[in-house]
């Protein structure tokens, strides 16, 4: 079994590395594209055509367009992402402050997710055997209909506004400073022993990660229903009961495990799905995560950051791909043994 | 100690009450094999699954009782019917592979049984390797560790045998057990089967549309005909001495592997479905019965009993009288008025094969490093001429479907050559390509898959049609006129032109088959397994309208088959394929008289033999 | 043919309905069998009602949405205490009437639904038919650009082309087309390769039609209820991504209305008027529910496995 799993993992690793270069060309490609002239914010008003000139050297900006990917190739992969034109700082260094906020945040909103959606798509099922399953699906129809940044702005109008219960604004509270351990606050803050700080963090990561979960929960609901009434369908479902399987036993132990698998792979095609999500998640509540940042990015036409953290993005997806795919061969015998 | 008692199973139809089962009644003891014959959508699956307390849904017993040792089943719910199986009443399923969990091993799953049997932890593991060595299985150790896809059919039915044998229940349900298997699995495991069955004395109800087999595994027979018990009796009798019209039909519609040749005998029409039975009144057997009088539309019959044990039901009493006898042609006797098409030995062959190589590498290892070769075809070679009808046999594996799909050029030979009309396929340009596809075409097997089901009938048949045919367009009759034309000569109806596939049934639909492959007047068609999925008494039909087609067109046919009855009533020439070989091959009567090949022998002998009286399975298959 | 008994076939087990009536399958037609599922009847209603309300906006609403009256700023709308028949939804910050703004960002949003949902209909479709119907290298060279391109979170992507592209309408549709023909690729592939196994397609080729009449004629009817299903979620899922470009300011010049341009004016003044906020909130969930819904009822309707099961 470790063997398959290196060899899949060492697969995947091999084939990761042109997708990542490819990807990293189009974005480059894609950004040099609009006649927008990254220097005309840098420049005071009274600057020269010379003064251009030699910022544009400066730069690198002179140089032909394969040219200039080779340099930021290189410099790429000795860590150096270029400075970011609007904050003044190296790319690598906002990324590296950021990208722990957004992981942990997606990660919560994640396991939000799977305890809404697990129970939700077992009851969606045993409704549909029941055939009372109208009502629920068009509920997961509705559900369905909501982005999750349209959750967030609901959440805030009920949680936030209506009846403030929780905050919707940053990560923590303004006077608690983050130890800056690990990156992760709730890790940090535990480690530390500080509960009160630790409860502040928490209770702002709560509505944006219930944003996250309420636009993804259905999609996995449904998958999972699905996957559910095909098990169903299989014949040693049929012979299981014939053997004198209790039904609950069957749902829980013998359809759930196999209806996982499809679950999963839908899980890790949508995860992009998730992040999408969580750049608008964050722009909305003010969360300082990866998000934030590339939106900051995007409006402010800062090159160098946003093919920074586009990279990334490809980093993470590909990372999340060739997880999910060990975990679904981890799980399936078929290919497991063979 | 199992009783059926006049048990009707109903449900509705648009509405209409209709009874499925109507008045089914037997009885079993104990150590006793009952088997339940009949074809498919005749009820003998719902039987089964109504004993074991899982009706399907939508259905209901609306009379009758059934009685297992003290017990009165209907009167029991649920739950406490739900805790005989497993234990007293056990259920042998049909599809081995599939009815076990796949993310589960043997093991876990066996273990999972015994825990709800109520077995005690440290007991289970040693109990699962002592059942597991009881039917036989090898290695039982490393079997427990294995998943499901990891067995072969006959492995899995001999496991999940031994889950059934686990509790010492005194029912066991085998629902079409061996169907999916070939047919040297399937002969061992019915013989693994009667040899527990005596072990342990248990009552077997035995569910199989194969009436020669259950005649020699099973004590007793009950014949079901749309869900009605039309003839039970001693199974050797019934066997040898049919009494409904039915039984004496599907008896005379199965080929025979060895013993004189004869004209199938065929019933036209099919099986009522659900619909149709709201509707009928009377016997439901009557719409097809040659011997039919107007007794036989009105009012049920009753069981009665003929001979010593022997039961039948038929209004019109012709158990008493002879029947007048089934033929498919004018002819007096039965006896087979042609012989196999052998076709023309002096003409070019249509087809030739040389030496033909099929192979397939997988790569297995560390990027791919291991090449596993897997020869499907190996060093083939084959003539067939103008007219004649040649057999190729071998179970799942052997090769005989990718030889189909070479000769018609779905797949290209990665060695020899495949000529036709004497082109050889590979050089053929484009422009004579189309010489080439018209001599040769294919039925395929799976009636529902090959057609499509937007077209209608007419332009199903005459779907050659639609391509341009460089010229030739002005020799061809007109599109509806050949429909028409194609139509009758598969023997359909005409107002079936306008008709769409979901309206046909799988006879109709493989005729339909036929007639588009037949649309360009081919020399030779290639059908592979094309009625194995069908009824036997359809079966018939399908078999004696490829003779007639052969009788008035001259076509030669190349049937793949792994059923050796069917290929000795149709062919004149069989080749017997193993592993990608051929292993034997000549004259199909020589063949199977004497077969010289170990191979050859063992697929004849896992056919039940058509005489009541002969020891089947034998007693060498057991090993 | 007298030898051989002719076939007195029994009626078909399924429907007695007379072929005429049909649409192709020998049941209720087509088109009956959709109005019967209430999915397709709300949803597409939903939607029509949405496409006649873009289309007259200009007549159906009051004011003009960029009017900004100033003496009437943050006005409630007309059941609250301060409002006015004269603005039924309220008026925003700059005094633009809310009513008015809701019709005309509909005209966008189902402009930029409907193109970029036939633009990724026809791109990913006609990959997906090409790649499951050929199969081999075609198969596995379309599949890597796919996963290539959903290598990337789809929203990122789509703020990345906008950048490169610039803003405008036709831009946003570009880059919805751009960015989710991908998924159209993956599942109506799946679907070609369970219709390439059929042995009807098999039968195709045998007699000699050529491999574009096999796709048009044989592949393509078989796929074509999945594509109307997608394309009618993939409408919802237009309508959200344009909504969360403008709301990030990257979609439309400023003298088009949205939606997401609402949102995002609107979130100012959450806690003194909610209605802003609520009203184009409520607009983008309608529509995308509609079109869900459709999607879904289509789905059922004209799904043979689900259907046979209710006959």
């Amino acid at each position: 079994m470790f063997h398959v799993t290196c060899m899949i993992a060492v697969r995947r690793l091999l084939a990761a590395i042109p997708t990542l270069l490819l990807l990293a060309l189009v974005v480059f490609v894609v950004l040099r594209l609009l006649p927008v002239d990254p220097l005309a914010t840098m420049l005071p008003p009274s600057a020269t055509a010379a003064d251009a000139a030699a910022m544009r050297q400066q730069l690198g900006l002179d140089q032909p367009i394969p040219v200039q990917f080779l340099i930021w190739l290189r410099d790429a992969a000795s860590g150096s992402l270029g400075t970011s034109i609007n904050f003044r700082q190296p790319v690598t260094g906002l990324i590296v402050a950021a990208l722990p906020a957004t992981i942990e945040l997606a990660l919560l909103g994640l396991i939000l997710a799977l305890f809404i959606s697990i129970p939700g798509g077992v009851l969606a099922y045993v409704l549909h055997v029941r055939k009372r399953e109208t009502a629920a699906d068009v509920g997961v129809t509705v559900l369905q209909s909501v982005p999750a940044f349209l959750w967030g702005l609901l959440l805030i109008i009920v949680f936030g506004v209506l009846w403030p219960v929780l905050p919707f604004s940053g990560r923590i509270a303004d006077d608690i400073t983050l130890p800056g351990l690990t990156g992760f606050a709730l890790v940090d803050l535990l480690i530390k022993g500080r509960f009160d700080a630790w409860l502040s963090a928490l209770s702002h990561l709560l509505l944006p990660a219930l944003a996250l979960a309420l636009g993804f929960a259905p999609l996995v609901i449904r998958v999972l229903r699905s996957s559910l009434i095909d098990a169903a369908r299989e014949p040693y479902v049929e012979v299981a009961r014939l053997r004198g399987v209790p039904e609950s036993r069957i749902l829980w132990r013998h359809m759930l495990k196999n209806a996982a698998l499809p679950t999963i792979t839908m899980i890790g095609v949508q995860f992009g799905f998730l992040f999408g999500s969580a750049l608008l998640v964050e722009m909305i509540f003010g969360f300082p995560g990866i998000g934030n940042l590339m939106v900051q990015a995007v409006k402010g036409n800062d090159m160098p950051l946003i093919q920074g953290i586009a990279l990334l993005f490809c980093v993470l997806m590909l990372a999340i791909n060739a997880i999910v795919d060990v975990l679904y061969v981890l799980m399936n015998p078929r290919l497991r043994v063979s | 100690m199992l009783s059926l008692i006049n048990i009707t199973l109903s449900t509705k139809a648009h509405g209409k009450p209709v009874e499925l089962l109507r008045n089914v009644s037997f009885t079993l003891q104990r150590g006793q094999v009952l088997g339940l014959v009949g074809e498919s959508g005749a009820g003998k699956s719902m039987i089964g699954k109504l004993i074991s307390g899982i009706p399907p849904e939508g259905f209901e017993v609306s009379r009758g009782r059934i009685l297992f040792d003290d017990l009165d089943l209907m009167a029991l719910n649920r739950e406490q019917w739900r805790s005989l199986l497993g234990r007293r009443i056990a259920y042998i399923p049909q599809e081995p592979l599939t009815a076990l969990n796949p993310v589960m091993t043997i093991g876990q799953t066996f273990d999972e049984h015994l825990m709800l049997l109520g077995i005690p932890g440290q007991e289970r593991a040693a109990m699962i390797l002592k059942q597991l060595e009881s039917v036989h299985l090898p290695n039982v150790k490393d079997m427990v560790q294995r998943y499901p896809h990891q067995l072969s059919g006959g492995q899995c039915q001999r496991v999940l045998i031994a889950m059934a044998y686990a509790a010492n229940p005194s029912l066991i349900i085998a629902d079409e057990p061996t169907t999916a298997l070939d047919v040297v699995s399937q002969a061992r495991v019915l013989s693994l089967l009667r040899e527990q069955q005596r072990i342990h004395e248990t009552a077997v109800i035995l569910i199989t549309h194969d009436l020669r087999l259950a005649a020699h595994v099973c004590d007793h027979i009950a014949v079901l005909y749309a869900g009605e018990q039309i003839e039970y009796g001693p199974a050797r009798e019934v066997l040898r001495a049919p009494r409904h019209p039915y039984t004496k039909a599907l008896h005379e519609a199965t080929p025979d592997v060895q013993g004189p040749q004869r004209v199938l005998a065929q019933l036209k029409g099919q099986m009522p479905g659900v619909s149709l039975l709201a509707s009928m009144t009377g016997c439901r057997f009557a719409p097809r019965c040659p011997g039919r009088n107007d007794a036989c539309e009105h009012g049920q019959s009753e069981l009665r009993e003929t001979a010593a044990g022997h039961w039948v039901r038929c209004a019109s009493a012709c158990e008493i009288r002879p029947m007048p006898a089934l033929q498919a042609t004018a002819g007096e006797s039965t006896a087979l008025p042609w012989s196999a098409p052998g076709g023309q030995p002096e003409a070019a062959p249509i087809v030739e094969l040389k030496n033909v190589m099929l192979r397939y590498t997988a790569k297995r290892g560390w990027f791919g490093r291991n090449k596993v070769e897997n020869r499907a075809v190996d060093d083939f070679s084959l003539q067939i001429q103008p007219g004649e009808f040649v057999g190729i046999v071998g179970e799942s594996g052997s090769g005989k479907s990718s030889v189909a799909r070479l000769i018609v050029g779905t797949e290209q030979p990665s060695s020899g050559e495949v000529i036709i009309n004497g082109i050889d396929r590979r050089q053929a340009g484009r422009d004579v390509m189309h010489l080439v596809r018209e001599q040769v075409q294919m039925i395929f097997q799976d009636p529902h898959s090959a057609l499509n089901p937007r077209r209608s009938v007419m332009q199903l048949l005459t779907q050659a049609y639609e391509i341009d045919h460089h010229g030739a367009g002005a020799t061809l009759r007109p599109r509806q006129e050949q429909a028409r034309l194609l139509l009758q000569d598969v023997g359909l109806p005409p107002d079936c032109l306008e008709r769409f596939p979901t309206q046909l049934s799988g006879g109709q639909k493989q005729r339909v088959n036929i007639g588009r492959a037949l649309c360009m007047m081919p020399r030779l068609l290639v059908a592979d397994e094309i009625v194995s999925g069908l009824d036997v008494s359809v079966q018939a039909q399908i078999l004696n309208l490829l003779l007639e087609l052969n009788r008035e067109h001259g076509i030669g046919l190349l049937l793949i088959s792994h059923d050796l009855s069917v290929v000795r009533y149709l062919c004149s020439r069989v080749l017997v394929m193993q592993a990608g070989k051929v292993v034997e091959q000549g004259r199909t009567e020589d063949v199977f008289a004497n077969p010289q090949h170990a191979y050859t022998r063992l697929l004849l002998e896992a056919v039940p033999p058509a005489d009541a009286s002969v020891q089947w399975p034998p007693v060498a298959a057991a090993a | 043919m007298t030898n051989v008994t002719a076939d007195m076939s029994n009626p078909p087990p399924t429907s007695a309905l007379p072929a005429i009536a049909s649409r192709g399958h020998g049941g209720p037609s087509t088109l009956q069998r959709l109005a019967q599922q209430p999915r397709v009847v709300i949803g597409g209603g939903i939607v029509l009602a949405i496409l006649l309300v873009a289309i007259f906006a200009p007549w159906l609403a009051p004011h003009d949405p960029l009017g900004q009256d100033l003496l009437h700023m943050l006005a409630p709308p007309m059941w609250m205490e301060g409002g006015s028949a004269d603005f039924p939804l309220g008026t925003d910050s700059l005094g633009r009437c809310v009513l008015s703004r809701v019709l005309f960002g509909a005209r966008v949003a189902l402009l930029v639904a409907l193109c970029s949902a036939l633009g990724a209909m026809i791109v990913g479709s006609t990959l997906a038919i090409v790649a499951g119907y050929f199969g081999g290298k075609i198969d596995r060279l379309i599949c890597y650009i796919v996963d290539l391109w959903m290598s990337f979170p789809p929203v990122v992507l789509s703020l990345i082309l906008l950048v490169g592209l610039g803003t405008g309408v036709d831009k946003v549709i570009l880059a919805v087309v751009l960015v989710d023909w991908t998924r159209f690729c993956r599942v109506v592939r799946a679907d070609v390769l369970v219709t390439r196994q059929r042995d009807y397609v098999n039968a195709a080729r045998l007699m000699g039609f050529s491999h574009l009449r096999t796709m048009l004629r044989e592949v393509l009817p078989a796929v074509l209820p999945l594509m109307i299903t997608l394309f009618s979620i993939e409408m919802g899922v237009a309508t959200i991504v344009e909504a969360t470009l403008s709301f990030i300011g990257l979609s439309v010049p400023p003298e088009m209305t949205t939606w997401g341009q609402m949102l995002a004016d609107g979130r100012g003044d959450i806690r003194t008027a909610l209605w802003c906020m609520l009203v184009p909130v409520f607009a983008i969930i309608l529509t995308v529910l509609g079109c869900n819904l459709l999607g879904d009822g289509l789905r059922v309707a004209l799904d043979p496995r689900l259907r046979s099961r209710g006959e």
